[in-house]
């Protein structure tokens, strides 16, 4: 018990160190990083694929590989659960 | 299996909370949300029933085989208007809609949202809002099926 | 001003309700409070200006999670055993 109250302190010191210079490196809220893709997005998301909603044009337009992996990833969820759960008839 | 005053309330917010995500679903190239969010939510709603009303009563109205079906037709809905872009637009995920004069083929002009936009992106909406639908809801009521067998044993 | 105050309050009642999530024997009233965090998560969220984000966590954790979380409690035992 006591080992286990030891391991759990360090971990804990170690992850609040790494939390707090993260939390203090972070740059200031609404001033994002690489701004010149989220400009060319915002400018042209209207004219070339046509809908006012630019978040669904880049999950669905621009970055469509995405949606794509995400959708498999529900897919062979639900196929492991109905797998897993499926009743087997006794016979 | 609930009261019926449970039962009640259920039967009355189900219609509603359907029309939300379909509404969430078709609107989702001009407000936020999309097909994934108006599927889950959908699926809220059918959950809410399966709760109020119990498995049994769910299950003699669909199985999950139906269920797993939807979900496949979601699933080659999403990967054929894929390929259709790169028979039509020359690469895969082409929007080869957008700015002809099919339907959903129109561009905005200003910001004022306009259904008959969008391209390829509302087809691809309801084809993962129909996908998340049957899939959210299949994987909860296999559960809530085994669980029910198990007890009655 | 009030929107200041409320990137300070619902943080705060995010880590609270996951600790009362943590702390209680209850199992069914851990679920429960693990619904309420994700409510307010999404709260959070969309002050965020994240409406987006805000829909599916309000959909998928408030509601699918939960379902999921009270089959499995009434499949197995609900209060937690003493160790």
């Amino acid at each position: 018990m006591e080992g286990r109250m030891l391991v759990a302190a360090g971990s804990l010191t170690i992850v609040s160190i790494f939390l707090i210079f993260g939390a203090l490196l972070i740059h200031p809220f609404g001033v994002p990083n690489a701004y010149k893709m989220d400009q060319y997005i915002i400018d042209h998301t209207q004219n070339e694929s046509g809908a006012n909603n630019g978040v669904t044009a880049v999950v669905f337009d621009y970055r469509g590989f995405d949606t794509l992996g995400e959708a498999t990833v529900l897919f062979t969820a639900v196929a492991g659960v109905i797998l897993v759960f499926r009743r087997v008839k006794k016979e | 299996m609930m009261s019926k005053i449970v039962k009640t309330i259920a039967g009355i917010s189900f219609p509603f909370i359907t029309i939300y995500g379909l509404y969430v679903i078709a609107h989702g190239h001009l407000t936020p949300g999309g097909g994934f969010q108006g599927g889950a939510i959908v699926a809220s709603g059918l959950i809410l029933l399966l709760v109020a009303y119990g498995t049994d009563w769910i299950i003699e109205k669909i199985k999950e085989s139906h269920l797993s079906i939807l979900e496949s037709l979601g699933a080659l809905g999403f990967i054929g208007v894929a390929f259709l872009g790169l028979i039509f637009g020359g690469m895969f995920f082409t929007n080869f809609i957008a700015g002809t004069s099919m339907l959903f083929g129109g561009i905005p002009t200003s910001t004022a949202a306009n259904i008959n936009t969008g391209g390829t992106l509302p087809l691809m909406n309801f084809a993962v809002g129909l996908k998340v639908i049957a899939g959210l809801f299949a994987i909860v009521l296999v559960m809530a099926y085994a669980i029910s067998k198990e007890e009655g044993e | 001003m009030i929107i200041e105050l409320l990137h300070i309050i619902i943080p705060i009642l995010i880590v609270a309700t996951s600790l009362v999530a943590v702390l209680l024997r209850d199992l069914m009233a851990s679920a429960i409070s693990l619904a309420a965090m994700s409510l307010l998560l999404s709260l959070e969220f969309y002050i965020l200006q994240a409406p987006d984000v805000a829909i599916a966590e309000a959909g998928v954790g408030a509601c699918l999670t939960t379902a999921i979380l009270v089959l499995a409690i009434k499949a197995t035992a609900r209060m937690e055993e003493e160790s």
